[in-house]
C-alpha cells in the first residue's frame, strides 16, 4: 500500500463495490426484470473500466502529449454525432447509440479537456526549455483556449447538458489556475465570467430556471421541480448516524427519490449507511484525489504534474457538484458520482482518467 | 509548488463543508426527515368500527346502526380529476360542481382515497361498482350510519351525534378523543359516548410514491361500540309521545320504586337522523326555532310548580304538627292578607287537609303556608329534593329554583312578607321546578318515603350497572303523614269535587294532583302529577303542558296515557 497506483486501485474497486451495492439494494425489488438486474448490468461495466483502466495503467501518458490536438477534433466530432444524430431520452439529447449501449460523450470529453489544456499550459519555449505560460499575455494565455472551449461548450449547451457545461468551465478556470497563467488575468477573468453571470439567466431552458428558482427554495413546488431536492434531502436525514441498513432504505427502494441509482445515489447510500457510512464515503473520495494531488506534487515533468493535477480537479468537482446537489446545497444537475453512479459512460471516463494517473505514478521516474 | 498546496487545501475544506452539510441533515435534522420519511411511506387505511346500539328494557332496537356507501376517488389514477368527476356525477346524479368542490376541500395528498360523496343510494353504489372496471379511479366504502328506525320517538332521551366540538374536546382529548370524532350530543349518545364509542381499526401499509401497496406492515381490528340497553319501554314511549301529540311539553313515566324512567317525551321534539344526514339547513332551522325543539323541557326545563307545591307544604305542616288531620280551614274564595286579596280558584268552604288536597284549595294552603313559615316550607321542599338536579344520567338537567327567606334576607335585603309566604305556598313566585323532580316528588308519596334516583340506564352490554347507581335516600318524613297526603291525593281523583275526577272512570286506581301554574301575560302551564294503581304503584307519571291551559287539559292527557297503558296491557 506504499505505492500511490496500489492506492488508487483499492480505493477505486472498493468505491465500485459500494455503488453495485447501492444499485442492487434499489432496485432488486422493482418489479421489472430488466429492473431487477441493473447491478448485474453495472458489474460488468466495471469489469469493461477495469479492462479500460489496466490498459491505460500501462499506456505511457506523454503519448498523450502527441494525440492532443487529435483528441480535441475527436471530442468535437463525438459532440457534432450527438447533436445531428442524438437520440432523445430523458428529454435531452445527450446519448450516442454506439451498438447495445448509450453512450454519453460529454463524460470523455471532459478528460481531453483536461489533457488537451494540460499540453496547452506546459508547453515549453525552444530557447530556453521554459514553461511558455509565464511569458503569455492575455490573448494567448485565456482568449485563445477559450476560443478553443467555446465550439465544444456551445454544443453542450445546445444537447442541453447544463451540468457538463458547467463542469467543464470550472475545470478551464481549475487549469488557468493550476497552469500557473499569471494571477491577475484569472482574476479578470472570473470577474467578468460574475459580471456576465446574470445575463445568462435569459439563455436558459425553463426546466432550468425552474430548477435554480427550486434551488433557492424547494418547497415552492414540492411535487414538482423541487421534489427531488425534496425527497433526497429527506432520505439523507432520515438515515440519522447508523443508517437504516442495506436494502432497507425506504425512500429509494419505494420510488419516493427519482434517479436513486444514478445522480442521486449518494442519497441512497447515506439512507442506509448513515453519517457513519456517509463520512467514511467522503474520506474515500478525499484520499483517491489527494493520490492525485500527491502525484502531482512528485511529478517534474510539467506535462505530467498538470495532468494530474486537472485529473484530480475533474474529480473532485464531479464529487463536491454531486454530494452538494444531493445534500441541497447545489441546484439539480446532471452530474453523477464517479465510480458509483450507475452508468457505463461515466465509470469509463473516471476509471480512464485514474488509469492515467496510475501511469504518470509509474512513469514519472523516467523523467 | 504553493498553487498545488493552496488546490490541496481547497479541496480538503470543501470535504469538510460537505461532511458537516451531511452531519446537519442526519443528525441536527435527523428527527424531522425521519418522520417525513415515515409519512412518506406508511398509509393508514381505515376501518371504521360499530357504535353502541340503544335498546329499550325488552331489548327491542331504538337507535341502531346500517351501512351506507361512500364514494372515494383516487386522486394519483388522474393528473385530472373533472372528467371523471363528471363521469361519477352522470351516474350518481349528484351535482358535478358539488363532486368536485368536496374533491377540493377533502383532498389531503395524492395517495390518499378523496371522499366526494357520503351515503349514496344502494342501487346506485351497485352501478358504480359495475363500472368500476370500465372507468376505474375510484372505490366505494362501506361505513356504518346510524340508523332511528324509530324516528322522532325519544329523541331527547338519545340524543343525537355530530362532530366533536371544541370545548368537549378540550375536556375529553384525555380520554383518547380525536378531532374530527363523532361524538353524542345532549342525552345518552352523550351521557354514555364513552361505552357507545366504537374504536376505528385500520392497518397500516407500506406504499410507494405511487401508492401502491407494497405490504402490510400492522393490523388493528375495529372494535364496536357497547350496547346499552334503556330502562325506556318503547310501548310506553309511543303512547305518552301519541298523547301529548303536538302539544309543547313533557311527560314522564317512571318506576317509583327503582327510579327506571320509562318513558321520557319532550315536545316539540326533531328526528336525530337529520344530524347523520348532514343535512345543514335543516339543523340551521333545528337551532333557530324559537319553540326550541332541541330543548329537553322534562329535565331542563324550569317552570312554576303551581298547586303541585301543595303537597310539599302539607307533608311540612303535619311534620311540623302545625296542623293535624282534624284542623279544618274556611275558603271563602279568597284571604286578604295585609292589604292584599289572595283570590281562590272556587269557594270550598271548611275542609281538612284531605279535602282541601282533594279540591286544591289555596286558602287553606295560604292558611297552612303562613303557620309553617317560609323557611320550614323552604327545607321541606330541599328533603323532597328540589333546587338542585335529581342527577338523572342525561346531560344539561337543570335544579330549578326554591326561594329562600333567610337568603333574600342576608344577600338582597329584602323583607319577606306574608303574602309573599302566600304565594309560596302555592308554588307561585320564584318557585321553579323541572318535570322529572316532581315526578320524583310523586315517587316519594307513591313508595311511601323515599326519594329515588331517577335514570334511563339499565345495562350496558348485558352487564349490570346498578353498582353504580346513586343510593336513593329516605325522606325524613313519618309513614303516617304520607298516608294523610296519599289519601288525600286519591281523593283528588276518587273524590267527585276532586281535581282530577275524570281519572276515576278508569279501570286502574290512580292517584295524583293537578297544577296550574300562573304566568304573566301568557296562558298559564298545566302540571298533572300522579302514580298508579294505588295500593302497589308501579307508575309514576308526570304530564306538564307548557302554556297548555290548566292542570285540568294536563289530567285530559294523564288520563288518555293511562287508558292506553291499560288496553295496551302494559299495566
Amino acid at each position: 500500500m506504499r505505492d500511490a497506483g496500489v492506492r488508487i486501485t483499492v480505493i477505486a474497486l472498493i468505491l465500485c463495490v459500494l455503488g453495485i451495492m447501492s444499485i442492487y439494494s434499489n432496485t432488486h425489488q422493482k418489479d421489472d426484470r430488466y429492473w431487477q438486474l441493473t447491478y448485474q448490468r453495472q458489474i460488468f461495466w466495471v469489469i469493461l473500466g477495469l479492462v479500460i483502466f489496466s490498459i491505460a495503467s500501462h499506456f505511457n501518458y506523454r503519448n498523450l502529449w502527441d494525440f492532443s490536438y487529435f483528441l480535441y477534433a475527436f471530442a468535437l466530432f463525438l459532440l457534432f454525432l450527438v447533436f445531428v444524430l442524438g437520440v432523445v431520452r430523458l428529454g435531452a439529447q445527450r446519448w450516442l447509440k454506439v451498438a447495445w449501449f448509450n453512450f454519453q460523450p460529454s463524460e470523455l470529453v471532459k478528460l481531453m479537456f483536461v489533457i488537451f489544456y494540460a499540453r496547452y499550459f506546459s508547453a515549453k519555449s525552444v530557447h530556453d526549455v521554459s514553461l511558455r505560460v509565464g511569458k503569455f499575455g492575455a490573448f494567448r494565455a485565456i482568449l485563445l483556449p477559450l476560443l478553443f472551449l467555446s465550439v465544444p461548450l456551445y454544443l453542450i449547451i445546445e444537447q442541453p447538458d447544463l451540468g457538463s457545461a458547467v463542469m467543464i468551465m470550472m475545470i478551464f478556470v481549475v487549469m488557468l489556475f493550476l497552469g500557473h497563467v499569471k494571477l491577475r488575468y484569472l482574476l479578470a477573468f472570473i470577474g467578468l465570467i460574475l459580471v456576465f453571470l446574470p445575463l445568462g439567466w435569459h439563455f436558459l431552458r425553463d426546466y432550468q430556471k425552474d430548477r435554480l428558482i427550486v434551488f433557492l427554495n424547494p418547497n415552492i413546488d414540492p411535487l414538482g421541480a423541487g421534489y427531488t431536492i425534496i425527497q433526497s434531502k429527506i432520505a439523507i436525514g432520515s438515515g440519522g448516524f447508523l443508517g437504516k441498513g442495506w436494502l432497507s432504505g425506504t425512500q429509494s427502494q419505494l420510488y419516493f427519490l427519482p434517479e436513486s441509482h444514478t445522480d442521486f445515489i449518494f442519497a441512497t447510500f447515506i439512507e442506509e449507511w448513515g453519517l457513519l457510512g456517509g463520512g467514511a464515503l467522503l474520506g474515500l473520495y478525499y484520499l483517491l484525489i489527494r493520490q492525485g494531488i500527491l502525484i502531482a506534487a512528485k511529478t517534474y515533468d510539467h506535462f505530467g504534474r498538470l495532468l494530474a493535477l486537472g485529473i484530480s480537479a475533474m474529480l473532485s468537482l464531479q464529487v463536491f457538484i454531486n454530494v452538494a446537489m444531493n445534500l441541497g446545497l447545489a441546484p439539480v444537475v446532471g452530474i453523477p458520482l464517479p465510480l458509483m453512479s450507475y452508468g457505463g459512460s461515466s465509470l469509463f471516463s473516471t476509471l480512464l482518467s485514474l488509469g492515467i494517473l496510475v501511469n504518470i505514478n509509474k512513469t514519472r521516474a523516467v523523467f | 509548488m504553493p498553487r498545488i498546496r493552496f488546490f490541496n487545501f481547497v479541496v480538503l475544506v470543501v470535504f469538510v463543508v460537505l461532511f458537516l452539510g451531511l452531519a446537519n441533515l442526519s443528525i441536527i435534522h435527523g428527527y424531522k426527515y425521519s418522520e417525513l420519511s415515515r409519512k412518506n411511506c406508511i398509509r393508514l387505511i381505515p376501518q371504521p368500527g360499530r357504535r353502541g346500539r340503544i335498546l329499550d328494557r325488552h331489548g327491542d332496537v331504538i337507535v341502531d346502526n346500517m351501512i351506507s356507501y361512500n364514494l372515494m376517488v383516487l386522486p394519483s389514477e388522474f393528473s385530472n380529476p373533472d372528467q371523471i368527476l363528471s363521469r361519477l356525477s352522470r351516474i350518481t346524479g349528484k351535482d358535478s360542481a358539488a363532486l368536485k368542490r368536496s374533491y377540493r376541500q377533502n383532498f389531503i395528498s395524492l395517495s390518499i382515497p378523496v371522499v366526494v360523496s357520503e351515503n349514496i343510494e344502494i342501487k346506485k353504489a351497485i352501478a358504480l361498482e359495475e363500472m368500476k372496471p370500465e372507468l376505474g379511479g375510484f372505490t366505494i366504502e362501506p361505513q356504518p350510519l346510524r340508523h332511528y328506525p324509530e324516528g322522532e320517538l325519544g329523541a331527547h332521551v338519545l340524543g343525537y351525534l355530530g362532530e366533536i366540538d371544541r370545548w368537549r374536546l378540550t375536556k375529553l382529548a384525555d380520554y383518547g378523543y380525536n378531532t374530527k370524532d363523532i361524538v353524542g350530543f345532549g342525552g345518552v349518545e352523550e351521557q354514555y359516548d364513552y361505552y357507545l364509542r366504537q374504536e376505528d381499526g385500520g392497518v397500516s401499509v407500506e406504499v410507494d410514491r405511487k401508492g401502491k401497496f407494497v405490504r402490510m406492515i400492522g393490523f388493528r381490528p375495529a372494535q364496536s361500540g357497547r350496547d346499552i340497553q334503556l330502562a325506556l319501554d318503547l310501548k310506553i314511549q309511543r303512547i305518552a309521545e301519541s298523547k301529548l301529540g303536538d302539544r309543547r311539553g313533557a311527560v314522564i313515566v317512571m318506576d317509583p320504586s327503582s327510579g327506571e324512567v320509562m318513558a321520557m317525551v319532550s315536545k316539540p321534539s326533531f328526528n336525530p337522523a337529520v344530524f347523520v344526514e348532514k343535512n345543514a339547513a335543516a339543523v340551521q332551522e333545528l337551532f333557530n326555532d324559537p319553540k326550541a325543539p332541541l330543548f329537553n323541557r322534562a329535565i331542563s326545563g324550569a317552570y312554576p310548580a303551581g298547586s303541585l307545591f301543595k303537597l310539599i307544604v302539607a307533608s311540612g305542616a303535619l311534620e311540623t304538627k302545625k296542623i293535624n288531620l282534624s284542623t279544618a280551614f274556611t275558603c271563602d274564595g279568597g284571604l286578604t292578607i295585609g292589604r292584599r286579596r289572595f283570590a281562590c280558584w272556587n269557594t270550598h268552604g271548611t275542609q281538612n287537609i284531605i279535602g282541601a288536597i282533594a279540591r286544591s284549595c289555596n286558602v287553606f294552603f295560604f292558611k297552612t303556608g303562613i303557620l309553617l313559615g317560609p323557611q320550614l316550607i323552604h327545607d321541606y321542599a330541599v328533603k323532597f329534593g328540589l333546587s338542585k338536579p335529581t342527577g338523572i344520567d342525561l346531560s344539561a338537567e337543570t335544579g330549578g329554583f326554591m326561594p329562600d327567606p333567610l337568603w333574600d334576607k342576608v344577600y338582597k335585603r329584602k323583607t319577606w312578607y306574608d303574602g309573599d309566604t302566600a304565594n309560596f305556598s302555592i308554588g307561585q313566585g320564584e318557585v321553579l321546578v323541572t318535570p322529572v323532580q316532581m315526578a320524583c316528588v310523586m315517587a316519594v308519596f307513591a313508595n311511601r318515603g323515599t326519594l329515588v334516583w331517577p335514570h334511563v340506564i339499565k345495562d350496558i352490554q348485558g352487564r349490570d350497572v346498578s353498582a353504580g347507581f346513586r343510593k336513593a335516600s329516605s325522606v325524613p318524613i313519618q309513614k303516617s303523614t304520607i298516608e294523610t297526603v296519599r289519601k288525600g291525593l286519591r281523593n283528588v281523583v276518587a273524590d267527585p269535587e276532586g281535581t282530577s275526577y275524570l281519572l276515576a272512570s278508569l279501570p286502574v286506581e290512580v292517584a295524583g294532583k293537578t297544577g296550574t301554574a300562573q304566568v304573566t301575560g301568557k296562558l298559564p302551564h298545566g302540571w298533572f302529577i300522579g302514580f298508579f294503581p294505588f295500593e302497589k304503584p308501579k307508575y309514576v307519571l308526570c304530564v306538564f303542558l307548557e302554556h297548555g291551559g290548566s292542570g285540568y287539559a294536563a289530567s285530559v292527557v294523564a288520563k288518555e296515557v293511562i287508558a292506553d297503558m291499560c288496553s295496551g296491557g302494559v299495566l
